[in-house]
């Protein structure tokens, strides 16, 4: 298996002018394509600035980062953006669907910065709104879904350019018990399609559905545990 | 592809939020309006003077000679052999020359009496200028060379005086001064037709008196005597294929007949003083303009303003867009375009309404309204411009943002 992601020696420094904040401190780390990984911690553990690094959202202060073998913190801002839409399909908390637009326009989305030609890009969005079971609902606006079906709206869009990366942050944190496990198998559905998954949470029973955890404290990796490994 | 898919972005934003977009749009539609309603009216007016003009005849020039000595005051009339002589000259440019005599008369016929003003006239005149003779005949050669007491009405005063326009071989007695005389006489004048004048669509508009209307042509020679008399100026028409160095010519050539300066000479054409007002008309309905232009700057403010609220409303959404892979690009694009569609669609409603404005009073008016097409087009370029310089400060606000501030803002 290669290595989709490998981080050596990473460093972040949050510099407010008045006091730094060291978030992340020499983190070493790396993720095979197909896996599926929790990375858990509590606030403030630096886990949410490793995601924003892994997802090509926020550059390290020191070290390299290799996404896909390309490394990522020497890219220009439009390069990056390139880098967002083809490499990581993101899933966020809250969602994150543009307001008053379908749900086919929104996972439509990433294809129109990728450039997709426009019928393609329909055909592409119809199939994986059926995949992830809202063939129903193709032209209901976000407002008009449950939490469930918006989560599920935003994994489809993470999907649209077929990245080999989904990063998930809290993607359970704003739904009831029964969605989130609904959500959490169409991730696991996704990983034994070979989607590398990685999903950022502080709840034990959605890191149980993974194959590894890592729990971060203090901007340091404290326990790497692959299942099995146990 | 992404402009045509921004153009649709943009046009969704603003039925999404209809009333602000009219309220944005307000200040274009405005200004757009009122630019095009003033450059409409001010390109109608020019069309109507020019039509006047082209009633008058814009190959009629006046020429007279001043004399100066300190002040400038009018010289002596020139000779019937002066006029002569100059005629014969430019026989090939003059179409047409009179004395340019005319004045108030009375018409009575019983007991009504009525103003008149005429013009002497001698044969030839109908050729350079248009007379609409609905009976009989216009004054001609011989009524000239004979003095004769002939007389042709316009259609209103013969409704005036005989309650009919059919009078042509009928009789009417006018009050008038003849030439030589220093009292009033009254005269049998044999009425030889009657011609239709329809009143400027100018005088109309503007709800002046029309110096035209009333007009009655008789011979001149029965106004004044050239051969005593002389002529003041020399009323004429000169030919559409005279030369452009005809005019220096001319002025030249009476200065020498007249032992005057050329300087002295005053020479004006009405096609000069045509151009004259046409270029007034046209300096004065762009400043008119220009000034109606500073609302543009208004409505351009307002739609800055907007974008901004816009843009701060929509901070998460255009986080989103960065984290999907929006480039900066592409986020300054979706709000430049937005901008320019919302001032665009404000300038097509505003020149939509000052077109309309204008056709409408002009055809209440009974006007020819000039919109020109090549105006509009300006206005909608213009609009979309002001959209584009207005849009540009807050679309580079929202292209600069920070995708991970961007997502974490509520």
């Amino acid at each position: 298996m290669s290595e989709i992601i490998k981080i050596q020696n990473l460093q972040k420094v949050y510099d407010t002018g008045a006091i730094q904040v060291h978030a992340l401190k020499n983190i070493n780390l790396t993720i095979e394509q197909g896996e599926y990984v929790a990375i858990m911690g509590q606030s403030g553990s630096g886990k949410s600035t490793l995601m924003n690094i892994l997802g090509c959202l926020d550059r390290p202060t020191e070290g390299q980062y290799f996404l896909d073998g390309i490394e990522v913190g020497k890219l220009s801002e439009n390069k990056l953006s390139l880098v967002r839409n083809k490499k990581i399909g993101f899933v966020f908390q809250s969602f994150h669907l543009i307001p008053r637009t379908s749900a086919m326009k929104n996972v439509e989305l990433p294809m129109i910065y990728g450039k997709m030609h426009a019928r393609k890009r329909r055909e592409r969005a119809k199939e994986l709104l059926c995949k992830v079971g809202l063939e129903k609902r193709l032209d209901h606006l976000p407002q008009e879904l449950s939490g469930g079906q918006r989560q599920r709206v935003a994994i489809a869009r993470a999907l649209a350019n077929d990245p080999p990366i989904i990063l998930a942050d809290e993607p359970t944190g704003n739904l009831d018990t029964a969605s989130s496990v609904e959500i959490m198998e169409l991730f696991t559905q996704l990983n034994q399609e070979g989607v590398t998954v990685i999903v950022v949470t502080h709840e034990d029973d959605i890191a149980e559905f993974t194959k590894r955890v890592i729990r971060f404290q203090d901007g340091q990796i404290l326990k790497d545990t692959k299942r099995g490994e146990q | 592809m992404l402009l045509w898919e921004n153009m649709k972005l943009a046009l969704t934003a603003i039925r999404v939020n209809k009333m602000r977009s009219f309220l944005t749009m307000l200040g274009m539609i405005i200004g757009i309006s009122s630019v095009i309603a003033i450059v409409s009216i001010g390109d109608t007016m020019r069309s109507m003077f020019a039509n006047e003009y082209a009633n008058i005849g814009l190959n009629r020039a006046i020429c007279y000679v001043m004399k100066y000595d300190g002040y400038y005051y009018y010289g002596e009339n020139f000779t019937a052999d002066q006029v002569e002589q100059i005629i014969d000259a430019f026989s090939d440019e003059i179409e047409y020359v009179s004395a340019g005599e005319g004045g108030k008369v009375t018409g009575i016929n019983g007991r009504k009496n009525y103003e008149i003003v005429t013009t002497g006239v001698r044969g030839g005149y109908d050729k350079v200028q248009k007379v609409d003779i609905i009976s009989g005949r216009m004054i001609d050669d011989r009524d000239y060379e004979g003095k004769k007491n002939n007389i042709v009405l316009e259609e209103a005063t013969a409704q005036e005086l005989f309650g009919t326009a059919d009078v042509t071989g009928r009789t009417l007695k006018i009050k008038y001064t003849p030439s030589g005389s220093s009292g009033d006489v009254i005269d049998d004048f044999n009425i030889v037709g009657v011609y239709r004048n329809s009143q400027s669509v100018l005088m109309r508009v503007l709800g002046g008196t029309d110096n035209s209307r009333g007009l009655a042509y008789l011979p001149e020679s029965i106004l004044t005597d050239i051969e005593t008399n002389g002529m003041f100026s020399i009323d004429m028409f000169v030919s559409e294929d005279a030369p452009a160095t005809f005019q220096q010519q001319f002025i030249n050539y009476v200065a020498r007949v007249t032992n005057a300066e050329p300087e002295n000479v005053r020479y004006s054409s009405a096609e000069e003083e045509m151009m004259m007002i046409d270029s007034m008309m046209s300096s004065l309905s762009m400043a008119v303009g220009a000034i109606a232009a500073i609302s543009l700057i208004v409505g351009g403010i307002g739609i800055m303003n907007i974008m901004l609220v816009s843009v701060t409303e929509r901070t998460r959404e255009i986080g989103i867009r960065k984290a999907l892979g929006a480039r900066t690009g592409d986020v300054l694009t979706q709000f430049l375009i937005e901008s320019a569609v919302i001032s665009l669609v404000g300038g097509i409603i505003g020149a939509s309404l000052g077109a309309g404005v204008v056709i409408i009073g002009g055809t209440a008016l009974g006007v020819d309204v000039v919109v020109k097409p090549s105006v509009m087009l300006m206005a909608f370029a213009f609009s979309a411009l002001v959209g584009i310089f207005f849009g540009l400060y807050p679309a580079r606000k929202a292209a600069k943002s920070d995708p991970i501030k961007a997502l974490r803002y509520e």
